[in-house]
This record gives C-alpha cells, structure tokens and sequence, in this order.
C-alpha cells in the first residue's frame, strides 16, 4: 500500500465542560511514504494530539487525514481499530510491555488479530525479535530485561505486522543517552533498509537529529518544517 | 481474535490477596450449594425409588399419608372391582391391604437417643407387589407369627435389629417379636421400616383396620383409568400412584430448596460484590495495558471478553474445589423425621449431576455478573487519556 500521508486543514479542538481548547489549528502537512520525520515542540504544542491523529487514535475536529488510500475522518471508531492493527506500529515512550507475558508473547500480540497459523506466527516473532537483536531474550518477562531491552522488544512488536507506517511517542524519552543513540540507530535502520515510514514525537534535539526531516510545533500550527543535513528550512503551510 | 487464555491465567496470580479472597468466598458458596442441594436429593432419591408406576395407593380421602388414613372392609370391598389389577402367579388379585403403626427404638449411637420408627403389617402378597424389596439375609415372615422382617437402613441404624434378636413392639410394648430377615429396597423409604405379619400387627396394636391398600397394575398406563373408578362414586376413596404419593410426601424437600435458594441467593449477591470488587482493581492496574492493546487493534469487545474470562476462570476453579470439598458428604447416612408420616427415614447425601450444574451455573452467573461492570468500565477505556497518564 502507499503510505503517503496527507493532512489538509486539519482543526483539533477539545472541550471541556463549556470550554473549548484548540490543539490544531488548521494544520496542512505532507509526508511521503519512506520518510523518517521526527516532531518537535514545547508541551502543548499539539505534537501529540497530531501523532494520534495519523494513527487514527483519534479524528480531527475539521479537515482531513488521508495515509495511502484511507480517509481516517470517514472512518468510525472499530474501522480505524481495525485499520490501526493492519497499517501503523506503535512505540511509546513507556513500551507499555503486558508484564505477566514473555518478550515473544507481548510481541505476537498484534499478530493474534490476523487470520495466522501458529508456526507463522512463531516465525514473524522470531524474525521481528531478530531485527532488534533479541533473538536470545525470547523467554524473558519484561521484569528481566532492562529499559533499552525492553523498548526494543516494544519495536519488535510495532514492525512485526509489517506496518505501512510506525509511529512512535517520545521513544527514547524514558532511556540514558547510550540506550537512546541504539534505539535511534535502530529505528535508522527500520527505516533505510526495511523503508519504513516514521514519525517520531521528541522532545530530544539530539533524536531529532536522527531524522531526515524535523517539524516544529508551536501552538498547534506548523511553524518550521525543515530537513536535516540540508539545513532547508521550508516556510510552514498554513 | 481474543487474548490468549495464558494472559489471563497469568493476570491472576498478579494480585493474589484479592484474587484469592474471591476465589475462597466463590469456594464456599458452591460448597454450601453443593451440600444443601445434596441433602433434597438425597431424600427425593430415597422417596423417588419407593413408588412404583404399577402400583396406586388407596386412602381415606383426606389424608395426606397412610398413618392418618383409616380404612374399612365396607370401604375397601368394592377395590376388587378395579379395573387393570394384576394377579399373581396363582391367579390371585395383587391387593395388599397394609397397616402402618409407629414404634420408638433407640438409635445405634452412643446416645440411643429413641426415634420413631414405620412399622408395616403386611401379608404375603405385600412382598410380591413391592417390586423392589429383597430379602437379603434370613427369609421372609411366617403368617401368624411373632416375626419381623426389618429394612437395610433401619437396621444400620437402630439398635437391636440384627438376625434373631427380639424387639418389643404393640401398644403396650409387650410382644416380643423375633427379627427373622433383613430386606434392601433400593434405598427407597421402604428400607427404614419394619415388616410384620398384618394380622398380628393388627392385635398387638388393637388396630382392625387398614391404614392403605395397595393395587399392582397389569399396565401402568392402566392407572388412569383404575383410579377414576377408586376416586369415582361407586368406591369413593383417593387413590395415586405410588411414585405420586411418595413425591408428595417429599415436600420437605421442597423446605430445604426454599432455603438453599435463599441462602445461596444472599450469598451468591456477596460473591458477586466480591468478584466485582477484584475485577475493578483488575482493570484500574492495567489501564495502560488495556489503553496499548487498543491502541495496537484489539476491539472493544475482545477487552471485555478478557475481563469475564478472567473472572470466570477464578469462578470455575473455585467451584471446582467447591464441587470437590462437598463430594466428602456424598454417600453419607442421615436421616430426616417426616413431617407427613412422622417416621424417620434415613437417606444418602448425593451430589448429582443435577448438582454439579446447578453449582456450575451459579459459578458462571456470579463470574459473569460480578466482571460486567468492570469489563464495561475496561473496554471504555479513553485511550489516549491512558497512555496520557502513563
């Protein structure tokens, strides 16, 4: 599928009780498929509520979200839980890891809502845990790895459906600068050799810099839009 | 696709105080259920194996079991007249007319506390009629003799009823009569009484008159109609089926599942309150984890269905060992003083199948209710307002 994703005059409002909070305002934004564009912004920027947006977590108050051929507006809540499984991983910043499962176990998760013998299962689990280098801590329960560990296994458990895009909130957010920079090569690596499209929400210029492309945030429109390495600031549209 | 089932097992023992406290109050109701359900079987087997569909019982109308029934040869004459009776092998009608007096004995026990126990005046054809009754040591009564024959059950339990030893009975307790057979009934009621000859029954007890009269059947389809003629004007009497009359008389069955229902009803609601209690705290610990599983696909639906799964396990383990713990009553002697023949009659405690359902689906009922709301509460989970949290 492509997943290119397109936002065009997308409005995010909240209420609460009588008062209304914009989040978004009137936001427009492109990105191609294969990209790896981190987001950037102080709290309350609306770098989250748009990384929920594209992961159909949540739909825009006005405008469109289109990834490849889906409209998320169009789409009611158990479509875009369905689209969710089949097209986006996520990465959170706490790898929310179910505890009382093995690294394998947490990691077929997502496979249990595909139509799957277990032997395939078993081989895309082996395979994901592979790529991030886990091969050998199948058995353990998250209480037995460390933090780097077990956002790797969190990884593994975003790239095993082979997703059109992984999002990924604050991934190196909870980890020292050593773990971050393994993380970061990894998702690197996700993306140049597997092509995977990333959006990664930081707060960390440093894992910006990881990124091709940076997005600044700032009170829920798009004030910079630039690409890294090129240094070529584009004129945010609005 | 649901959660495997592995997720759920392991999430019990996450929080084993509370999950173990459920698992104990879920343990003890289906015990109780277990046990209680046990004793009304066990006497409605006892009552349920004593009548015969072939054979009907004759009364005085009125009366609700033989020992406040009187009957008269004016009464009984015309009962030859029934249409369908069976004859025996010597051509002779199956009509046993029966006389049921009390007599105390002391019981086998330490105490040998007294207890009233059924003796029967019968003749002959009595023993042919009762299907199921069986002489199984010794032999039967002469006619005319000082003689009983005595039940399996009355004779476990009452004192002095073993082959050949003498009992006193009558009104003044004078005649000493000799136990000469001991007789099963297939643990009917039959098996708690004492058998004697009718006519000697009669004089020690200075009672002439029957208290019943039995009619064996050729067909028991013929029922319908030999009773309408007993019921009708040219006998007048009240006449049922065996198997009718003596499920009649287990209306004290129906006492003990007034009070079972009662019982398990408050109990069971606490159980629920229990469950639900473990389940909410369930749910509030795993807000992240149900907020990441649906965010990564998995429905509503399939987050509800872990939750109830989840207490159904903790309910179907528990009556399990429920089930298991009252199995050490089953087979167990008691017995129960009837409030329509004011005899005891002694029974086995049985849990039956009946009862294992019946324990099961009110596990199930109280799992299932008692996750409701915590796995609506689960699959209502604001997501990104959880991961928000996190």
């Amino acid at each position: 599928m492509n997943a290119d994703i397109e936002l065009r005059d997308v409005y995010k409002v909240y209420r609460k009780g009588r008062i209304e909070i914009p989040v978004l305002e009137g936001l427009n934004l492109q990105i191609t498929e294969g990209e790896f564009v981190a987001m950037m912004g102080p709290s309350g920027s609306g770098k989250s509520t748009l990384l929920h947006l594209m992961g159909g977590l949540d739909v825009p108050t006005a405008g469109s979200v289109r990834i490849g051929d889906a409209r998320l507006e169009t789409m009611n809540e158990q479509e875009l839980t369905a689209w969710r499984s089949r097209h986006v991983g996520f990465i959170f910043q706490l790898y929310h890891l179910v505890p009382v499962l093995t690294a394998a176990e947490n990691v077929e998760l997502p496979l249990l809502l595909f139509h799957m013998s277990a032997s395939e299962r078993k081989e895309r689990v082996a395979t994901a845990l592979e790529v991030v280098g886990l091969a050998d801590r199948m058995d353990h329960r998250p209480n037995q790895l460390s933090g780097g560990q077990e956002q790797r296994v969190a990884i593994a458990r975003a790239i095993v459906t082979d997703p059109d895009v992984i999002l990924a909130d604050e991934p190196t957010g909870d980890l020292d600068a050593k773990t971050s920079l393994e993380i970061l090569n990894l998702l690197n690596l996700l993306n140049t050799e597997f092509g995977k499209t990333i959006l990664m929400v930081t707060h960390d210029p440093k894992a910006a810099a990881h990124a091709k492309r940076v997005l600044h945030l700032n009170k829920g429109v798009l004030e910079r839009d630039e690409m890294n390495g090129l240094f070529e600031a584009t004129e945010a549209s609005i | 696709m649901a959660l495997p089932l592995s997720y759920n097992w392991r999430n019990l023992f996450v929080r084993k105080l509370s999950t173990g406290l459920t698992f104990l109050l879920v343990t003890v109701v289906v015990f109780v259920l277990a046990v209680l359900l046990s004793f009304s079987e066990g006497i409605r087997a006892s009552l349920a194996a004593t009548g015969s569909p072939r054979n009907i019982i004759v009364l005085k109308p009125g009366s609700t079991s033989e020992s406040t029934s009187v009957l008269t040869p004016e009464e009984t004459n015309r009962l030859v007249q029934t249409p369908g009776i069976a004859q025996d092998a010597h051509g002779r009608l199956m009509i046993s007319h029966e006389l049921c007096v009390q007599t105390s004995i002391p019981r086998r026990d330490a105490k040998g506390n007294l207890a009233n126990v059924a003796v029967r005046g019968v003749d002959e054809v009595a023993f042919d009629l009762h299907e199921v009754v069986r002489i199984v040591e010794g032999r039967r009564f002469e006619p005319g003799t000082q003689e009983v024959v005595v039940g399996r059950a009355a004779q476990q339990r009452y004192a002095n009823l073993a082959l050949g030893d003498e009992i006193a009975l009558g009104r003044l307790l004078n005649r000493r009569f000799r136990v000469v057979g001991v007789f099963e009934a297939g643990g009917s009621a039959m098996e708690s009484e004492i058998w004697a000859p009718r006519t000697i029954v009669a004089d020690a007890y200075n009672r002439h008159l029957s208290s019943s009269v039995v009619l064996r059947l050729e067909d028991a389809a013929l029922a319908g109609p030999a009773m309408d003629y007993i019921n009708g004007p040219a006998v007048n009497l009240e006449s049922k089926t065996e198997v009718a009359y003596y499920k009649d008389l287990s209306s004290k069955t129906r006492e003990i599942v007034i009070l079972t229902t009662v019982l398990i009803t408050i109990m069971g609601i606490g159980a629920v309150f229990a469950v639900a209690n473990t389940m909410y705290a369930a749910v509030d610990s795993r807000r992240r984890e149900i907020a990441m599983l649906r965010t990564i696909g998995f429905s509503k639906r399939s987050i509800m269905i872990a939750f109830v799964v989840e207490s159904l396990l903790i309910c179907g383990l528990a009556c399990v060992v429920g089930l298991a713990a009252s199995l050490s009553f089953h087979g167990q002697r008691q017995d129960y003083l009837s409030n329509a023949t004011w005899t005891v009659l002694a029974y086995e405690l049985k849990v039956t199948p009946r009862t294992v359902l019946t324990a099961l689906a009110l596990a199930m009922i109280v799992g299932v209710i008692g996750a409701l709301a915590p796995a609506l509460r689960a699959a209502r989970t604001q997501v990104i307002e959880a991961l928000r949290k996190a």
